[in-house]
């Protein structure tokens, strides 16, 4: 009984390490990299890793090293964007909507739960398709908050006892509303900010890895993987190291949201 | 039990209905006049009654009609899904039930979130590595769309995604059944009945694994949206013709007509998919009873 | 079965849970037939030891000591083996042990049939026999409901039948019959008792109230701390001759005063006036009284009588069907939400379930919510009150940052009178206040309560089915007997001559017969 919270606690640990280490390799990628963003280096094509090229060159002969490492910054910080946007219009905004009269909030529940009835993936791809690629961090967190607003719309009990009982000394409504904020949000930001992060980056990878990624000449993890997808049964390292930085940053970010197996990924 | 049968059943309409009205916006967006607010609003009202017609309009690309196209489209992928659901049972319901239990359920978990990490198009592609170059399979990613399959590869072509359809809909299954299994955890009465007397195996057997099962009976809704998901990249990756893909292709060649319809038609699916099995999981939960 | 020796024989026996010493050297022998009382407030070790004779131990207990059975050879108690005798464990039915989604007749069944080692059916024979004895009410029909349809007392009938269906040697009572209602209690306690003659059981009853020995009789061991501070007959015990502990424990004891008490006449403003509301099953059941500032009145009666029903109306929270209330000279129910908010905040609420308190929240946050929400004044002052709150009840010395959730019963019972005293409130609403505490707990919190009466005068509106307690808080009462106000008036004047059944039976239920010394009382 004793380990599990130990267990949880050195795993979220990690998460964050995880997180933090990536966004300190992010924030120095420009000097970590050895070449800039998409620079070419003609005659290196399809070499595999060796000294040179640690992480070996791909088709156009890229430096893969240093591809990866923009192709990260590019992929976490519009995985950020699309999280932020994520859980304020949906796990916050629907924390506040759950509180509204009951009308306006069975309304929106109405609404929003048609849009979560989408793949989230699917509404992404779309909400790309109808506005520009500029948008497309923004389009994929707006894309994830229908489920994380019905999430949470349904996680705020208003009908607890506790709740009634204060209702019936007088505690007003926003005081009420301020309880479910301070107490829930103080305590789960961590990890709900974390799971939105995992969710919003393998929703934006996809997207871009299908062709709805953000404008080029930025590489983002995903189009770098559909990039390698032509060369890489015979070249693994065109794809796999991408592949590899993507899954340790969705890893990173589930990881810090923690075991929490009540709650949904 | 009448009661919910009343709310699900109304939550499904006014789902229905919305998922229409989406659809109808949807594909207002392809008309040519509709530019500025009260236009495009008359638009999508046309747009609705040619729905209520069954009128669902012509595709911008080929010039079908939107059905006759998806007709021929859409059972592939249905199958597709339908073939990934069975395998994400078969693989998922053992290792969920597996992982559920007690100490395994914790020592699992940290295993499980490294497994789930893996986004589905990188499933994929590690799975057609591991067909060329462990089993020697052939594999269509990099085959243009519409080549033809000889017959004996057929199986092997096919095999692989349904295999990552299948995979992550395991992962949502196993996380179903997770969850169901940490809600009944944490109640009081297996140690009170273990404490009566009665077995370990008999308490888990007829009284935790009826509501686990219905646990995750209820997030079939979860499942087929998980299943969706993966069916559009499963498709994209390896060149299978289906509805999945040709949606992929509307909406990059702004084909708003049969986007709509598609969305419509995947949407309606997982309504129904979650209102069957909200109700199945109210039968098996024995929450009718009095 | 021919013993040779007792039934039962604990020597030595140590039990301790992460360095820190459960149970200390603790030893008992118990003949068969013979019943023992194990005594003690919560944290004393009697859980360990009802843990390790069950033979199901926590993970970390380390036991050393040993337990002989049926006269057997003696064996270390750390080892988990079937006992060569049949014991049965009788558990509270508000401890939850029943599967909330499966009927209880047949979780019992099981259970019934696994003991026995026979088949369902006969099981289920056994069962409906052991029930017939118990109770004609319960059926093995009514017991095919789920747990959450069934009231605890018969969860509690239905228990002890399957438990003496089991035909048992050794009966382990875990807390059985605590927060019952006391007219259930000394039921069960009597229905208990009739068993063990019938069936020549041994019985080890652990518990922390004082009804059991009160009623049950024989011998009693009191723990504390680990070890056992006393041993004897219950008699003895409750009289006075005891070890200084003991007689403590057994100060606790509430007893009815049926003395003449001079009426104190009601000097405060109207608080509550209630004219003609309709409250009951039947359309003449209405209701008209008055509740004067700084007077309290006790609404007496089991569990399902009718008083919450009466409670709820009062409140405005559901609309009454006829009538008018009256609150501080304002009808509740004319007023918008927000005025109404306003004139709410002069009530307050303390309940034995302990479902007023956000487990979410913190010690202090839960005391200054009322400050913060109703009144604009600094965080020194807010902080002033609160101290003053909480050292009123005694949990000034707590950690203030800690959430609700991992404070025990008697904690929380005591925050809610913290948060009520911030509140000032004119009207306290009081709701079994004494479920879920042991018999210390239960002192302190009369005495917290009635110290809160003095100094700040509120009126009392107390839910309870113990007429002790409403005789400490309380001048006026109504009992209430299958929806319906039976009697109303004085305490007093109810205990010297009660007019009706219901009020016979619950003083009934809370008057102790005086036990003749040595003699057990079966």
């Amino acid at each position: 009984m004793s380990d599990t919270p130990v267990l949880g606690t050195v795993l979220r640990a990690a998460g964050w390490a995880g997180l933090g280490l990536i966004a300190v390799t992010v924030s120095l990628s420009d000097f970590l990299a050895r070449a800039p963003a998409g620079s070419t280096q003609s005659g290196a094509m399809l070499h595999a890793p060796c000294d040179a090229h640690p992480f070996g060159t791909d088709l156009l002969g890229r430096d893969m090293l240093s591809e990866t490492l923009h192709g990260l910054s590019q992929t976490a910080f519009h995985a950020l964007l699309g999280a932020a946007v994520a859980v304020l219009c949906g796990g916050l905004f629907g924390a506040v909507a759950a509180r509204l009269p009951r009308p306006v909030a069975l309304t929106l529940r109405g609404v929003f739960g048609i849009f979560a009835a989408v793949p989230a993936l699917l509404l992404t791809i779309l909400a790309i398709g109808l506005s520009a690629r500029f948008y497309a961090p923004l389009a994929a967190g707006l894309a994830a908050a229908p489920l994380a607003f019905v999430r949470a719309f349904d996680h705020v009990d208003i009908d607890s006892t506790h709740a009634e009982y204060a209702r019936a000394t007088g505690i007003p409504a926003l005081t009420l509303l301020k309880r479910d904020l301070t107490f829930e949000f103080r305590r789960m930001l961590g990890s709900v900010a974390a799971r939105a992060l995992a969710a919003v980056t393998i929703i934006l990878s996809t997207a871009s890895f299908l062709g709805f990624g953000a404008e080029p000449p930025a590489r983002d993890l995903g189009l770098m993987i559909a990039a390698g997808k032509a060369s890489y049964l015979t070249a693994w390292w065109t794809a796999a190291f991408p592949a590899l930085a993507l899954i340790l940053l969705i890893l990173c970010a589930r990881l810090a949201a923690g075991l929490d197996e009540g709650e949904r990924p | 039990m009448r009661r919910f049968l009343a709310r699900q059943a109304s939550g499904l309409v006014v789902g229905i209905c919305g998922a229409v009205a989406v659809a109808a916006a949807i594909s207002a967006i392809a008309e040519p006049r509709a530019h500025g607010a009260l236009p495009y609003l008359e638009a999508a009202a046309a747009r609705l009654g040619h729905f209520a017609q069954g009128d669902f309009g012509q595709s911008a690309i080929s010039g079908l009609p939107v059905l006759d196209e998806l007709a021929i489209r859409m059972p592939p992928t249905l199958l597709l899904v339908l073939a990934g659901a069975v395998v994400a049972l078969l693989a998922g319901l053992p290792l969920g039930l597996l992982f559920s239990v007690g100490s395994a359920r914790r020592a699992a978990a940290p295993l499980v979130q490294i497994v789930t990490a893996m986004p589905v198009f990188c499933a994929g592609l590690v799975l057609a590595y591991g067909a060329v170059h462990l089993l020697h399979w052939p594999v269509s990613i990099n085959l243009p769309p519409g080549t033809p399959v000889p017959p004996d590869q057929a199986l092997q072509i096919a095999a692989l995604p349904v295999l990552t359809v299948g995979l992550a809909g395991a992962a949502s299954v196993q996380l179903a059944l997770r969850r169901a299994a940490a809600q009944s955890s944490g109640e009081a009465f297996r140690s009170g009945l273990k404490r009566l007397g009665l077995g370990v195996f008999e308490i888990e057997r007829r009284f935790v694994m009826p509501q686990v099962l219905a646990g995750l009976v209820a997030s079939a809704g979860d499942i087929m949206l998980a299943l969706l998901s993966a069916a559009v990249v499963a498709e994209w990756v390896f060149h299978r013709p289906g509805a999945a893909d040709l949606f992929v292709k509307s909406v990059a060649l702004a084909d708003w007509n049969m986007t709509a319809v598609i969305l419509l038609v995947f949407a309606l699916l997982a309504f129904f998919t979650e209102f069957l099995g909200r109700i199945a999981g109210f039968v098996l939960a024995n929450e009718g009873k009095p | 079965m021919s013993e040779s020796g007792p039934l039962l024989e604990i020597s030595e026996l140590n039990v301790a849970q992460d360095g820190e010493t459960l149970l200390e050297r603790f030893s008992l022998r118990l003949e068969a037939g013979e019943s023992a009382i194990i005594l003690g407030e919560s944290g004393c070790g009697k859980e360990a030891l009802l843990r390790v004779l069950g033979g199901f131990p926590d993970k970390n207990d380390s036991i050393t000591g040993s337990i002989a059975f049926a006269g057997g050879e003696s064996r270390s108690a750390a080892k988990r083996l079937r006992p060569p005798i049949r014991i049965a464990y009788l558990p509270n039915p508000l401890s939850q042990p029943f599967a909330p989604h499966a009927s209880v007749l047949d979780q019992l069944v099981r259970i019934v049939a696994r003991k026995q080692g026979a088949p369902l059916g006969s099981a289920r024979e056994e069962l409906r026999l052991a029930l017939e004895r118990l109770s004609e009410a319960v059926t093995p029909a009514l017991l095919d409901a789920k747990p959450g349809r069934l009231d605890p007392v018969t969860q509690a009938i239905a228990l002890l039948a399957a438990v003496s269906a089991g035909t048992p040697d050794l009966v382990l009572a875990d807390h059985a019959m605590a927060d019952l209602g006391p007219g259930a209690v000394r039921m069960m306690l009597e229905l208990l008792a009739a068993e063990r003659k019938r069936l020549g059981f041994g019985l080890l009853y652990v518990t922390g109230g004082l009804q059991p020995p009160a009623r049950l009789g024989g011998r009693v061991v009191v723990l504390r701390a680990g070890r056992v501070v006393e041993e004897g007959d219950a008699a003895r015990l409750m009289s006075g001759h005891a070890h200084a502990y003991t007689s403590l424990l057994f100060r606790a004891l509430p007893q009815l005063s049926f003395e003449a008490v001079k009426p104190r006449p009601a000097r405060g403003q109207p608080l509550l006036q209630v004219h003609a509301l309709g409250y009951g099953p039947a359309p003449q059941d209405s209701l008209t009284f008055e509740l004067r500032r700084g007077a309290s009145l006790a609404l007496v009666g089991e569990d399902g009588s009718g008083r919450r029903a009466l409670l709820r109306a009062l409140l405005a929270f559901e609309h009454a069907p006829a009538g008018r209330v009256i609150f501080d000279a304002v009808d509740l129910n004319v007023l918008s939400q927000k005025m109404a908010a306003r004139l709410r905040r002069r009530i307050a609420f303390i309940t034995g379930t302990d479902e007023c308190l956000d487990p979410r929240m913190s010690l202090w946050d839960t005391v200054e919510e009322p400050l913060r929400a109703h009144l604009n004044l600094t965080g020194e002052l807010i902080a002033g009150y609160r101290e003053t709150a909480l050292k009123r009840v005694g949990l000034a010395s707590h950690d203030g940052d800690r959430p609700v959730a991992s404070l025990s019963p008697f904690d929380k019972r005591r925050l809610q009178v913290a948060r009520a005293i911030v509140g000032a409130p004119l009207l306290v609403v009081i709701d079994e206040p004494l479920r879920g505490l042991d018999a210390f707990g239960q002192t302190i919190l009369r005495e917290v309560l009635t110290d809160f009466r003095i100094t700040h005068e509120p009126a009392f509106l107390v839910v309870t089915s113990d007429f002790t307690v409403a005789q400490s808080l309380a001048e006026e009462a109504m009992v209430f007997h299958e929806g319906r106000i039976v009697e109303r008036g004085a305490i007093a004047d109810i205990l010297r001559e009660p007019r009706e059944a219901a009020s016979k039976a619950l003083i009934e239920a809370v008057r102790l017969p005086a036990l003749p010394p040595g003699q057990a009382s079966v």
